[in-house]
């Protein structure tokens, strides 16, 4: 039976069959590691998930955060004594380095791990994100000082972190920032300036907070390229780790969201008193590139939060879907004595799911390869390899963040489809998944600017080398499933859906070279979900020829060698059932998505620019 | 202090079980299997124990290969060091093979306490501890749900229906534990890579002097018989029209009033 939450199988399939993680374990650093290792450490993620996040869900969103009269955030009561257990576990930590306090765990294995923790509760999910990512920050420029003031303590769950970079008139516009940092004599700075939307911007589950704050020193020339990152903790640290003097950091209120209620979204004021003391990170002026470091592994992580919302509500859809009786089916529609049956007897209903599930298996698959990207990056044993991996993991991220969010929402509302009008009241959970899935479209970057990062940056970046290597593998896969009997004809729509993206992007980048920068600008967005569809094609498929070859084996083991007894075997064997269904949702999602590709990078081609050519006036 | 603590892998609480054509078991394909639930409280008790007066804390598990990864588990837990006794003769053996066997193995060890879940979710036969007291000489508590050892004796607090024992026994002895005794820990990450590196005896029936062989035999195995459709009562589109149908009903089809 589900834990309701997220298929195990699946993952199983994506680590160990198809990316083939285990061999990661064979040298540095992760020789440490083996499968039943990897195996225990998911299973045990699991039982923290569903037995200790999952209860914190309902509730977390029902009691939400508040400021009390003392001015500090109470985060929902249920968080305490979850926070504490999963920092025991060691899971804050899990991929930091063991020199460092972490677990040396491999990103690919944790992000298995991450996607059972944002199914459970993301709201949840986010204290301990922020802070390692923070932590994450002083372990990468911070001082020896520093790292023993602030970093430890943070890695073992003791205190927290954030990330203050949006102000109120500097959103996507990072650049426009307020915040000033004034030079003191001990080499110290003064920090004035008011932040907005900073997530776990205050909360009582930790003793301390230390924020990492863009600022621009006093002097610094305007734009991105005068920011600089100051560390600044809420309470002052004395030299020997003691907790001092609270820091002048104020909370100005908390913001009532759609979702996500239980993650405290706070307005932050630095040194309204004068007295807001922080230690520059890194060098000066360079913030901007500092930051970024925690900005890629959040957007990232924003990616897996769509990621676990669309499988928890994939899996209670059709988990409802098989329980919920109504309705004759069709075909006895004029049966008068027909029997009502399970809503998943309905095409309509099937077909949602059946697009559910190749569309979560999908992204699945992009954000765990995102992760094993890096994973082989670190393992690489030639800088080419260690290049092209990279390169994978820096193309996919504004795809894994943008494409896998844009089709959570799409999921998570269908899911309440399913439901019909028992999903839109709160007495069941789909409703709560959209709302909480709905953020992460925006936050880390909104999805248009994840669209333009794509076009802009990500295309060009190492000459072109890092897009012609993912068309590289995206071909690869046409070829191998060319050759497998039941898959040619998926594979062709695969191929053709490729050609169209391939030609598209060429398209784009003489475009660029050329300067005429507006046709990519303004096709940015449909750009990227291309890219999305033809990845997600890409693995569906490979998964598929993998999926294929498994069928094979057990057929011939246990003797079904007619259509008949291999029919049965789906209603008795898990496995047969499982890889059926995978080879189903690459065929159908090659079948139904695919074909729409060309057409779709047709119309980007024709140079239509009648949105920017219209008229403010006239919308 | 020396403490032992038995292990038993089940299936798991929410695992579909199908029993196989031929009723000779269950079909295993598909199954997770966890460590029996009730045998998680015992190990808790054990760390806790462990703890609070120092000493070793020893996992001992009847079962086939697969039921290393239970073992693990524990010692991912905290527990020092494991033995398996893995052996055919012993694959689906009763209550009493299998306490015969944990005896063997726990004769040849120090120890001043045994803990054991109060039974198994597969097979819920409830004996294995007793027998295993019984075969060691040593006093039993069952179904425990706090237990306080001062380091020579042991009281434990044992419910029964509207009431409960206090039961003040000498040690060592072994205890079977419920729900309610503790929650029991989470194995943690370092705790995980830790456990590799633990030692864990695997031992065959010959090794410890015991046959293997099972007392009772279980004939076959049948699935309980699938729950009749619902019925709907329409007969009569008031309540009174219902409330009657379903009276008659109750007396006449289900005979229960």
């Amino acid at each position: 039976m589900s834990n309701g939450l997220v298929n195990t199988r699946d993952q199983q399939f994506l680590l160990f069959e198809q990316f083939k993680i285990d061999g990661l374990f064979e040298r540095e650093p992760y020789s440490d590691f083996s499968k039943d290792i990897a195996l225990m450490m998911m299973s045990e993620a699991e039982k923290m998930a569903v037995n200790v996040i999952l209860p914190t869900y309902a509730e977390g969103d029902r009691e939400g955060c508040h400021l009390d009269k003392t001015g500090q955030v109470r985060v929902p009561k249920c968080f305490h004594d979850a926070f504490k257990k999963f920092c025991e576990g060691g899971w804050l930590a899990a991929v930091r380095s063991p020199e460092v306090g972490g677990q040396g765990m491999p990103v690919s294995l944790y992000t298995a791990c991450s996607e059972f923790f944002g199914a459970a509760n993301f709201a949840f999910l986010m204290y301990s994100g922020l802070t390692s990512g923070a932590a994450h920050l002083i372990e990468l420029y911070g001082t020896e000082e520093m790292k023993n003031k602030y970093m430890y303590r943070m890695y073992s769950g003791e205190w927290g972190g954030t990330m203050c970079l949006t102000e109120p008139g500097a959103g996507s516009d990072v650049g426009a920032l307020k915040t000033t940092a004034k030079r003191l004599p001990d080499g110290k700075f003064l920090i004035t300036g008011t932040k907005c939307f900073i997530s776990s911007g205050d909360q009582d589950l930790t003793t301390n907070i230390i924020h990492p704050v863009l600022a621009r020193i006093e002097g610094d020339p305007p734009g991105t390229a005068g920011i600089s990152i100051f560390i600044v903790p809420k309470i002052r640290v004395n030299d020997d780790g003691t907790l001092g003097e609270p820091n002048d950091v104020k909370v100005g209120n908390v913001e009532h969201k759609m979702g996500i209620k239980g993650s405290a979204t706070c307005t932050l004021i630095f040194g309204e008193d004068g007295k807001c003391v922080g230690e520059l990170l890194g060098k000066e002026r360079e913030g901007m590139r500092i930051m970024f470091n925690m900005m890629n592994e959040a957007r990232l992580e924003v990616g897996m939060q769509a990621l676990g919302h669309a499988s928890a509500a994939y899996e209670h859809a059709v988990q409802y879907a098989k329980e919920r009786i109504q309705s004759t089916p069709v075909w006895e529609m004029k049966n008068p004595d027909a029997k009502a049956v399970p809503i998943i007897m309905h095409p309509d209903v099937r077909r949602d799911l059946l697009w559910m599930k190749a569309m979560v298996e999908g992204i699945r698959a992009i954000n765990f390869f995102a992760a094993y990207a890096l994973d082989m990056a670190k393992f690489a044993q030639t800088p080419e390899d260690r290049a092209k991996y990279l390169g994978f993991a820096e193309l996919m991220t504004p795809i894994c963040k943008a494409y896998s969010s844009d089709m959570a929402c799409l999921v998570t509302s269908k899911a309440i489809d399913v439901y019909g009008g028992y999903g839109y009241c709160q007495e069941y959970p789909v409703e709560q998944y959209m709302r909480d899935v709905k953020i992460a479209c925006i936050y880390e970057g909104t999805n248009g600017i994840q669209a333009l990062d794509l076009v802009g940056r990500k295309l060009g970046q190492n000459q072109g080398k890092n897009v012609m290597n993912m068309a590289a593998e995206v071909q690869n896969t046409i070829n191998r499933a060319k050759a497998v009997a039941g898959l040619k004809q998926y594979a062709a729509k695969l191929e053709e859906a490729y050609f169209a993206f391939v030609d598209l992007t060429m398209t784009f980048a003489s475009l660029g070279k050329s300067s005429s920068f507006l046709i990519p600008i303004l096709n940015a967005s449909p750009y990227l979900e291309l890219f999305g569809d033809v990845l997600v094609g890409h693995f569906l498929l490979w998964g598929a020829e993998i999926a294929q070859k498994r069928l094979e084996e057990i057929f011939e083991a246990k003797g079904a060698d007619t259509i008949g007894k291999r029919r049965a075997l789906v209603h008795e064997d898990p496995e047969v059932a499982y890889y059926e269904g995978k080879v189903a949702a690459a065929k159908f999602f090659a079948a139904e998505v695919l074909p729409t590709v060309k057409a779709r990078c047709e119309v980007i081609k024709q140079g239509e620019k009648i949105p920017i050519e219209m008229a403010i006036e006239s919308f | 202090m020396n403490i032992i603590a038995c292990v038993k892998q089940v299936p798991d609480t929410e695992a579909q079980i199908k029993v196989k054509g031929d009723g000779s078991g269950i079909e295993e394909g598909g199954i997770k299997w966890v460590m029996n639930p009730y045998d998680e409280f015992g190990v808790e008790e054990a760390l806790k124990l462990k703890e609070k007066f120092g000493g070793e804390v020893t996992i001992i598990s009847v079962g086939p290969a697969r039921a290393m990864e239970t073992i693990r588990t524990a010692l991912a837990m905290g527990a020092e060091k494991g033995i398996q006794i893995d052996d055919p003769a012993l694959y689906n053996a009763d209550a009493y093979a299998t306490a015969e066997a944990l005896a063997a193995a726990i004769k040849g060890l120090p120890y001043d306490i045994i803990f054991c879940g109060q039974r198994a979710i597969d097979d819920d036969s409830a004996q294995v501890g007793p027998i295993l007291a019984e075969l060691l000489g040593i006093p039993q508590v069952t179904f425990v749900t706090k237990l306080e050892i001062d380091g020579k004796t042991a009281k434990a607090t044992r419910p029964i229906e509207g009431a409960q024992y206090v039961i003040e026994t000498s040690l060592p002895c072994v205890v079977t534990a419920t729900k309610g005794l503790n929650e029991p820990r989470y194995a943690s990450l370092p705790g995980i890579m830790k456990a590799k590196k633990k030692p864990v005896d695997i031992k065959k029936a010959a090794d410890l002097g015991v046959s293997g062989a099972s007392k009772s035999k279980v004939v076959k195995f049948t699935p309980p018989p699938a729950r009749p459709p619902g019925k709907i009562i329409c007969a009569d589109d008031t309540p009174e029209g219902k409330a009657a149908e379903l009276a008659k009903l109750l007396r006449e089809e289900a005979k229960v009033i």
